[in-house]
């Protein structure tokens, strides 16, 4: 059977059996295992378990857990409605303010942890019907919420580059660093948006009434310190690991030793936060996890039966393409598989494709990691398929249909699809800090 | 539905409930691990075994969850299509679909009871200073996976159950 | 007549493979062309590196290229894979000991035990500490956290270093997240072929081992299946990837030592690094207690390394 034959067999057989609706590890992992037997040769029936094998020496994995941990701590304690207090208060007064606030708000909350959950989950429990009570647009505050959430895998901590960087054999120090500008500037670019649509239609972010503006300004000072909680946070896991005193996987740990400390300190540990935050992340956790070891197999059966092969040489040799038009194909091609393959999926069979072309072609990985994770957080929130999309619908209040979400998110994707463009024509965004701090 | 698939059913999730819940707090084992990691690092002579104490921990920790995970419903399906249907239709396609998934988890199994076996056989260790055996470590997995199973025949049933109106 | 297809997995990443083994195999499948093909894959692409021995045994792997201490093979003569500590000086002792002391012999017989062909050892670079900071006495070397071999590993320890393992292409990321403080996995060629010579500061001209050695296996099913004169080839292949090493690496050595400029030398005294040589006889006289086979290899060390001395220079020059 000819390369290009088996590429597209096992493709499109994932494909159906994703369609099927079964969990997408069991229909990742039975088209590696069917493959593998049919058309390996001997000892194809041990791939699927050498996965798990190459799965445990992946040590940066072990950061997964302690991410997910410190995402549910933060959601579930609700240490983070002081933080939301302040933003409120002090974004009060402007047009749009709230929403503003939210998206500051999100910053922080994802300098705290690496996923998109948690900044999600706080975002649906505690901004969201508040800025629904003040008035706020629906369509536009749920927007926010995804778009804002979204920076979590961008700022740093982040768990899709620690997977990038493991696939990629890059950095994570460097890769983290490289977020760092180009989340803040797509922040920015929120920001930007919602002040100029709720300047010309004050009635999407209408400011809040005078009576709630009249706050005294000790007491507004003194809502300063709620700021000081993500700050620590980030300073006890960051400030060791960007010195070399500890590695990155102690430093997760150490992450999430401090939310859970901090929660226990503002006597928010009850029982059931306790009990959801371990449980979920259990269950979180092996879902990363069953997915990843089902698509390493993938990938190797995938390589091993020269399929890679062939889809290299597609882009290279037979579409004769420039290297920035395959750059932009690729792109493109992620946000097309994110509308049937699964994230985590698409990260674990899609990147090792991807990365060596990327290189050949003579690109920074560093840098395109940056836009890998871009074009992730845009796959996350466009449907059908997506993160993002699936917690709204899970969190969000009855009154918000399935069509306001849709709807919702198209200015943000418009905002997020810009910063990608920024980031591909001007590289430095991305990698004037991480040269910065590991120039040597 | 037979008595005796009621049983299994019900046994296999006490089972896997139990372990799951046990597994689900070997994160703190981890912290503990990760956190002696840096504290040895920082004030006396770095341990030989962290990382890979941690990396077996992880391991255990997934695939003793696995099941349990199951039966919390987190593992995400690609509802494009799926979550359209009726849950009848839903079940009959399940209770097809799921076959694909124990095969998966067959050949997995039998993978890892080749390796195991390997690792008995010749007494293999961790090509590393510490060199610890591998077999505990692998038994650890293939039980974990073979529970994984006995969970997905039990989804099965249920999937039947559904097709037949009953709650299993 | 059906193409022969053979899946060969090194313990290289592909920087390096490009040396040590792309050359060679691009050669064979050039000349085989329709009768034979190997597909050529890199560090953990298909399998761990810990797991390619048994991938090789089972057949999921028709070949290997690595040293038999990071394969970490079920035999006798594992612990002399790689770099065994201070039994080489150049990269020519190699090949000699194999080819003219006997050491192809025991290999083939411990191989076969286990339904492998050992096919053909040959020499790499010397190994050498890459750190963060700078080693100028042994006492600098206590708590290192450093990425090793094995068997290195357990000898260096009792001078304080931390051995730790991980998968190779994990290195570079694994000495800037922390989890490392150097490299005593090669000489200086492969720290800037690489990129190590990137993320760390400083080069020990100090050795442990004069000459990593290393060897091509295959599945003996797939090995006995072959005709003869792809067999020849095969053998062809393999020495002409030795002869590319040998110069390779032993130019590059010397010429980064003169030119490189990612690196600082340092050195530690030759009457302090006399207590490492030491140990290391003691190690031997260890592993030789082990058992019969390692004991037979230990001896041809001495012998050989005996020999050379008597010899003199050029041979050995002190
Ligand atoms: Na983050
Ligand atoms: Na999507």
């Amino acid at each position: 059977m000819s390369y290009e034959l088996i590429a597209i067999l096992m493709f499109s057989a994932m494909m159906l059996m994703l369609m099927t609706g079964q969990r997408v590890f069991g229909a990742i992992g039975f088209v590696g295992a069917a493959a593998a037997m049919l058309l390996w040769g001997t000892g194809g029936s041990d791939i699927p378990f050498s996965a798990a094998m190459k799965l445990m020496k992946w040590y940066p994995l072990l950061t997964l857990p302690m991410f997910i941990f410190m995402g549910y701590v933060l959601s579930e304690s609700r240490i983070a409605d002081d933080l939301y207090r302040m933003f409120h208060v002090w974004m009060g007064p402007v047009r749009g303010g709230l929403a503003i606030g939210t998206i500051g708000l999100m910053v922080l909350i994802s300098a705290m942890n690496g996923l998109s959950v948690a900044g999600m989950a706080i975002g649906a429990t505690i901004a969201l019907p508040e800025l629904l009570r003040r008035g706020y647009d629906k369509t536009m505050v749920t927007g926010v919420i995804q778009a804002g959430s979204s920076l979590g895998i961008l700022v740093p901590p982040s768990v899709v580059l620690v997977l990038y960087a493991m696939i990629a054999r890059q950095p994570v120090g460097q890769l983290w660093l490289a977020g760092v500008v180009p989340g803040l500037m797509m922040a920015g670019l929120f920001v930007l948006y919602i002040a100029i649509r709720c300047h010309f239609q004050p009635r999407l972010g209408p400011v809040l009434p005078a009576e709630e503006r009249d706050i005294p300004l000790s007491e507004k000072l003194s809502l300063l310190r709620a700021g000081l909680l993500p700050l620590g946070i980030f300073a006890a896991m960051m400030v060791p690991f960007v010195n070399g005193w500890t590695s990155l996987v102690e430093s997760s740990a150490i992450g999430a030793m401090t939310a859970f400390l901090a929660a226990v300190l503002k006597r928010r540990m009850t029982r059931e936060v306790f009990e959801t935050s371990v449980r979920q992340t259990l269950a979180i956790s092996c879902m990363f996890m069953w997915i990843i070891l089902a698509a390493l197999g993938f990938g190797a059966v995938f390589d091993g039966l020269g399929a890679v092969r062939a889809i290299e040489d597609l882009f290279t040799e037979q579409l004769g393409l420039s290297p920035w038009m395959i750059l932009i194909l690729m792109q493109l091609s992620f946000i097309v598989m994110g509308t049937f393959l699964d994230d985590t999926a698409m990260l674990v069979i899609v990147a090792p494709l991807y990365v060596p072309l990327v290189q050949a072609l003579g690109f920074d990985l560093i840098w395109y990691g940056v836009l890998y994770t871009i074009t992730t957080q845009i796959a996350y929130m466009t449907p059908p398929f997506g993160y993002n999309l699936f917690l709204m619908r899970a969190m969000a209040p009855p009154s918000i249909s399935i069509h306001d979400i849709y709807r919702s998110i198209v200015p943000f994707v418009a905002v997020m699809v810009i910063a990608l463009a920024l980031v591909m024509a001007f590289p430095q965004i991305a990698l004037w800090l991480p040269h910065a701090v590991y120039s040597k | 539905m037979p008595r005796a698939i009621e049983l299994y059913v019900r046994y296999v999730e006490a089972v896997n409930r139990r372990v799951g819940r046990i597994a689900m707090y070997l994160i703190f084992v981890l912290v503990g691990i990760l956190l002696w990691s840096s504290i040895s690092k920082t004030f006396f002579l770095p341990s030989l075994w962290t990382l890979e104490m941690a990396q077996f921990m992880m391991v255990a920790y997934y695939i003793l969850g696995g099941p349990y995970s199951i039966q919390l419903d987190a593992n995400v399906r690609m509802d494009l299509v799926y979550g359209s249907w009726s849950p009848r239709t839903k079940a009959w396609v399940d209770a097809f679909s799921v076959l694909f998934l124990i095969y998966f988890l067959g050949v997995l199994l039998y993978g890892g009871l080749n390796s195991t076996i390997y690792s008995l056989e010749y007494g293999e260790r961790s090509p590393t200073a510490w060199r610890p055996y591998l077999w505990p470590i692998k038994i650890v997995m293939c039980v974990g996976i073979g529970l994984m199973i006995l969970q997905a025949v039990a989804e099965f049933f249920k999937d039947l159950g559904r097709i037949r109106g009953e709650q299993l | 007549q059906k193409t022969i297809k053979w899946r060969m997995q090194t313990y290289a990443g592909p920087a390096l493979a490009e040396h040590v083994v792309k050359p060679a195999i691009d050669s064979f499948n050039k000349i085989a062309g329709d009768r034979m093909q190997i597909e050529l894959y890199f560090a953990d692409q298909l399998v761990p590196t810990a797991e390619l021995f048994r991938a090789m045994q089972r057949g999921t792997i028709d070949a290997v290229q690595s040293d038999d201490d990071s394969m970490a093979s079920p035999t006798e003569v594992t612990v002399f894979g790689g770099y065994f500590p201070f039994a080489s000086r150049y990269s020519l002792d190699v090949p000699v000991l194999f080819n003219q002391y006997g050491l192809n012999e025991i290999w083939d017989a411990e191989y076969s035990k286990v339904g492998v062909k050992h096919l053909s050892a040959g020499a790499w670079d010397p190994c050498h500490f890459a750190t963060k900071e700078p080693i100028n006495s042994l006492e600098d070397l206590k708590g290192k956290r450093v990425f090793t071999f094995p068997t290195a590993g357990r000898f260096m320890a009792q001078f304080g270093v931390v051995p730790v393992t991980l998968p190779w292409e994990d290195i570079e990321v694994a000495v800037q997240t922390g989890e490392l403080d150097g490299i005593a996995w090669s000489g200086i060629t492969e720290d800037y072929t690489v990129g190590w010579a990137d993320v760390t500061d400083y080069f020990l001209t100090n050795n442990i081992s004069g000459a990593w050695a290393g060897s091509f296996f295959a599945n003996m099913d797939r090995w006995n299946e072959l005709p003869d004169d792809l067999k020849e080839l095969l053998k062809l292949t393999m020495d002409s990837s030795h002869y590319y090493r040998q110069w390779w690496y032993w130019g590059g050595e010397a010429s980064l030592r003169v030119n490189g400029t990612k690196m600082k030398l340092t050195t530690i005294p030759d009457a302090e690094w006399d207590q490492v040589e030491k140990a290391a006889v003691k190690f031997w006289d260890e592993i030789a207690a082990e058992s019969e086979t390692k004991k037979k290899v230990v001896d041809i060390f001495k012998k050989y390394n005996a020999d050379m001395q008597k010899a003199g220079r050029p041979y050995r020059y002190s």
